[in-house]
């Protein structure tokens, strides 16, 4: 009996192997294609995840893991000769703990609904990348997924007590727990975080929430230079004020959303700079006031201010249709806007994007920056033609020259969107340059441990 | 080359919707077939996307096309895809098209039979069950006026539900495979759907024929004097439209134009969002001289309706609130009278009721029909208002369903 006809007769009913159903599963949001899969399975039990890991490894059949398929580098495309294992299914949130701090929820389920669920206790879940409304629990775990608030309560890693995992060989393994501290060992729910599914299959997490905050207050800011707006966030963090979050728009990501929204900028100004911050009801106002005032030293062209909920909305609204506005100015269907994800310390990013400007001209490339100015993440939104050999070339060059120019001022290149297959040479680069190949060689090593046949999402973030 | 023509637009067509999408999936966590098909992605926008864009590699390569007929024919048209895509795809128009230029292609393996036997019916007997007359019982004893120049439109609507849903049990009995085989037959043979059972739900007939009497006395008591074409009133053609029999469709709503011209109507007064919206939209792209004026009924209300202290819920159709959400008569009207505690979901991010899927996949449809029954019932609302006879027949899952006609004319006795 041939490998398929096995895995339907041990999982029947929830094989998929007609081409035009597996189809959908060959891409996720990045501009990468993958294989047809050999079959798609959707399991709905933790004991036919065992099954299929399993049978997999004794076949020596690559899995790949699927959560919301909203992997940018793409993490959950497939490989040649892969099983795509949809967590789809694992879609409930299994206990709501406000007193202990905990939820713990199937990796199936979306972060916005986790949220949503959440609410009625007045608690949320943090991590909140911007692809939230699609984004899942195990997915976001596994790419150690960021988001706007990252700079007041960190990347999922942060939030994240305890997992099951099912591993390569089909036995499983819980790691942490239901409790805010734990020293018992090496940290190996840290291990599985940001792992892409290359160690083994999330099937459960124990995930720490947190209490809604009473009072947020926002605030709209214009400047002329990058580094004012820096300067500004830098003063504000010097005095005790963390923003819950704060966001950078450049001046082509304005002009397009003049263009395409109709939302109306001050000609004069090069960056706009969204700040939340949160506090309680009493003492809301005074922080505002406070952070007006930093914000008001640095010299903006403008700067608005409110705890009006529709008026906070408007503004929010200029940074969530920031992407969107993007898109709709591609000149044509083979025309992507390919986001580029590096981080570095807050304090460098002002020094970092002038750097960009450079690159850009450089390159001769269309591309509009945003990102988490507090936490010194930006995204360069590249617009690239995916047929035009010549332009992805330059697409490729700059990605790498950005990513050298993160690891020169002590950043990353990736903050939140993980390796996949898009960065894996620049995670190489990265380790050349900071000398510190051993530690790649490390996660190799702990990988062939844990996955000895490479079966698990194999090709991922590094090749064996 | 007419048709070549017509084909190298769909296709022109497609590549453009389909070419803005990014795949981020956004679409997919709105989209009402995906979970109900046990999250099989090719039932979900993303997946119809996908899809759609390698039916486009296949018409302009001249290779074989996947069998993705299923992908297409599944969608519900709600069109919620579209209102949370970042960059503006809506898979629904994405399956629309696919649709019309399967049947416009001919590509036999992806038409669905049910579809095909629906639509040559429809064009041999100008209601997709060959019962025109029989939908005409509900009017038995009541007086219109022939002079009128204001049309009572019903389309058949309300009363092919009773119908539909007896088919449905039915087709149940039958199996799948069986059905599929008379369907085949009778879309070759359209004069076969004569001999066939065609069972009705008593008690659904019942609700929805004094729904359509309501509406009449409704308007009456506006002052509105209704022509009415009785057992000659034809269906609308929505299906041909919905499952992309263009070239059919032309044909049909020309017919369906004559008959109103013949009629000397002036103004078409329609009952229900699905008739409304193809008449007013889609009949005036396709038909010259459709010079009618077309309304809903809800427009026309005016009698005084009084306010009573309760709680009730709305489900908006989804050809009111995503595909003409200028359109809200009713939900002005309900505010008039009672207090409107929408469900979570509304407006344009409201879920449809899985109707559109009632008969070509009746699985799907229920799934649907019962989650957004369980959301309408959340509101704890003592009565769940509907606008549309396909809506109501397939949340009507308790006494608390009422149709807006029902409750206006409650409204209007208080």
């Amino acid at each position: 009996m041939d490998f398929v006809s096995e895995l339907k007769n041990i999982l029947p009913g929830k094989v998929i192997t007609q081409k035009e159903r597996k189809m959908p599963y060959t891409a996720d949001a990045s501009y990468f294609t993958g294989n047809e899969p050999v079959a798609v399975v959707i399991p709905d039990s933790v004991e036919e995840v065992k099954k299929l890991m399993k049978f997999c490894f004794s076949n020596g059949i690559n899995v790949v893991p699927r959560g919301g398929g909203t992997s940018l580098t793409g993490s959950s495309v497939p490989m040649k000769n892969s099983v795509v294992l949809s967590m789809s299914k694992f879609d409930k949130v299994l206990e709501v703990r406000p007193e202990n701090m905990y939820a713990i929820a199937e990796p199936g389920v979306r972060l916005d609904d986790l949220n949503n669920g959440l609410k009625k206790f007045n608690y949320f879940y943090p991590p909140d990348p911007a692809s939230s409304v699609a984004a899942t629990v195990g997915g976001s775990i596994s790419t150690n997924a960021g988001g706007l608030r990252a700079s007041t309560y960190g990347t999922t890693k942060n939030w994240v007590l305890g997992l099951e995992v099912v591993l390569p060989d089909g036995s499983v393994i819980n790691t942490g727990g239901r409790i805010l501290k734990i020293s018992a060992g090496y940290d190996l729910t840290a291990l599985f975080v940001g792992a892409e599914g290359t160690l083994g299959v999330i099937t459960k997490a124990i995930l720490k929430i947190w209490p809604i905050p009473e009072a947020i207050g926002r605030m709209l800011a214009y400047y002329d230079s990058i580094d004012k707006v820096g300067k500004a966030i830098a003063k504000m963090k010097e005095l005790g004020i963390i923003p819950l979050i704060a966001e950078f728009l450049d001046r082509i990501t304005m002009d397009s959303l003049e263009r395409t929204r109709k939302i109306e900028f001050p000609k004069e100004a090069r960056f706009a700079l969204i700040v939340d911050v949160s506090s309680t009801i009493e003492s809301i106002k005074d922080l505002m006031e406070k952070t007006k005032k930093i914000l008001e030293e640095f010299q903006p062209v403008s700067i608005t201010v409110t705890t009006d909920p529709d008026e906070m909305q408007k503004v929010y609204e200029a940074r969530k249709g920031a992407y969107s506005s993007l898109l709709s100015e591609r000149n044509n269907e083979n025309e992507r806007v390919i986001i580029g994800d590096i981080v570095v310390p807050a304090s460098e990013l002002p020094v970092t994007l002038l750097e960009a400007e450079n690159q850009i001209k450089a390159h001769g490339l269309k591309v509009a920056l945003f990102g988490h100015i507090a936490d010194g993440n930006i995204h360069m939104n590249i617009y690239a033609d995916l047929s035009d050999k010549k332009q992805m070339d330059a697409v490729d060059s700059f990605q790498s020259t950005m990513g050298m120019i993160a690891v020169k001022h002590g950043g990353s290149v990736s903050a939140e969107h993980g390796i996949g297959i898009e960065k894996k040479g620049l995670l190489e680069m990265q380790s050349r340059e900071e000398n510190n190949e051993d530690e790649l060689l490390l996660m190799k090593n702990i990988k062939k441990l844990i996955d000895p046949k490479n079966i698990m999402n194999g090709g991922k973030i590094f090749d064996l | 080359m007419e048709e070549r023509s017509l084909t190298f637009d769909l296709v022109e067509l497609l590549k453009e919707e389909t070419g803005k999408c990014i795949n981020c999936g956004f679409c997919e966590t709105v989209c009402p077939t995906l979970e109900p098909s046990g999250y099989d992605l090719w039932k979900g926008a993303r997946g119809r996307v996908m899809e759609a864009k390698e039916l486009v590699k296949a018409v302009e390569s001249g290779s074989e096309p996947l069998r993705a007929g299923d992908s297409f024919y599944s969608c519900l048209d709600c069109h919620a895809c579209f209102y949370i895509c970042p960059a503006g795809v809506n898979a629904g128009i994405a399956s629309h098209l696919s649709r019309e230029i399967i049947t416009t292609q001919h590509i036999k393996k992806n038409e669905n039979p049910t579809a095909a036997m629906m639509t040559s019916v429809t064009m041999k007997y100008n209601n997709p069950l060959g019962i025109m007359k029989k939908c005409a019982s509900w009017s038995e004893g009541m007086e219109f006026d022939r002079d009128s120049t204001d049309l009572l439109f019903t389309g058949n609507m309300y009363q092919l539900m009773s119908y539909e849903k007896g088919m449905n049990s039915l087709r149940g009995m039958m199996g799948k495979s069986l059905t599929l085989r008379i369907s085949s037959m009778v879309s070759k043979h359209p004069s076969l759907i004569k001999l066939s059972p065609k069972p009705k739900d008593k008690e659904l007939d019942k609700k929805m024929s004094s729904s359509l009497k309501n509406i009449v006395h409704i308007l009456n008591m506006s002052g509105i004097r209704l022509n009415y074409l009785g057992g000659n009133e034809p269906y609308p053609g929505t299906f041909l439209y919905d499952l992309g029999y263009i070239e059919e469709f032309k044909e049909y709503a020309k017919r369906v134009s004559d008959i109103f011209h013949k009629a000397n109507a002036k103004r078409i007064i329609t009952v229900d969002p699905h008739s409304y919206d193809l008449l007013k939209n889609v009949y005036p792209l396709y038909v010259e001289n459709f010079d009618f004026s077309v309304t809903h009924y809800l427009d026309l209300i005016d009698v005084p309706l009084l306010f009573k202290e309760r709680n009730i819920t709305l489900h908006e159709p989804c050809h009111f609130s995503m595909r003409s959400p200028e359109y809200t008569a009713e939900i002005k009207i309900l505010r008039s009278t009672a207090n409107l505690v929408m469900p979570e979901r509304s407006g344009k991010k409201s879920r449809c009721c899985g109707g559109p899927d009632e008969l070509l996949f009746p699985e799907i449809s229920e799934k649907v029909s019962q989650e957004r029954y369980a959301e309408l019932e959340k509101t704890g609302a003592s009565q769940i208002v509907t606008a549309c006879p396909i809506c109501f027949s397939n949340l009507a899952k308790s006494e608390k369903v009422t149709d807006i006609s029902d409750f206006i004319l409650q409204s209007v006795l208080l």
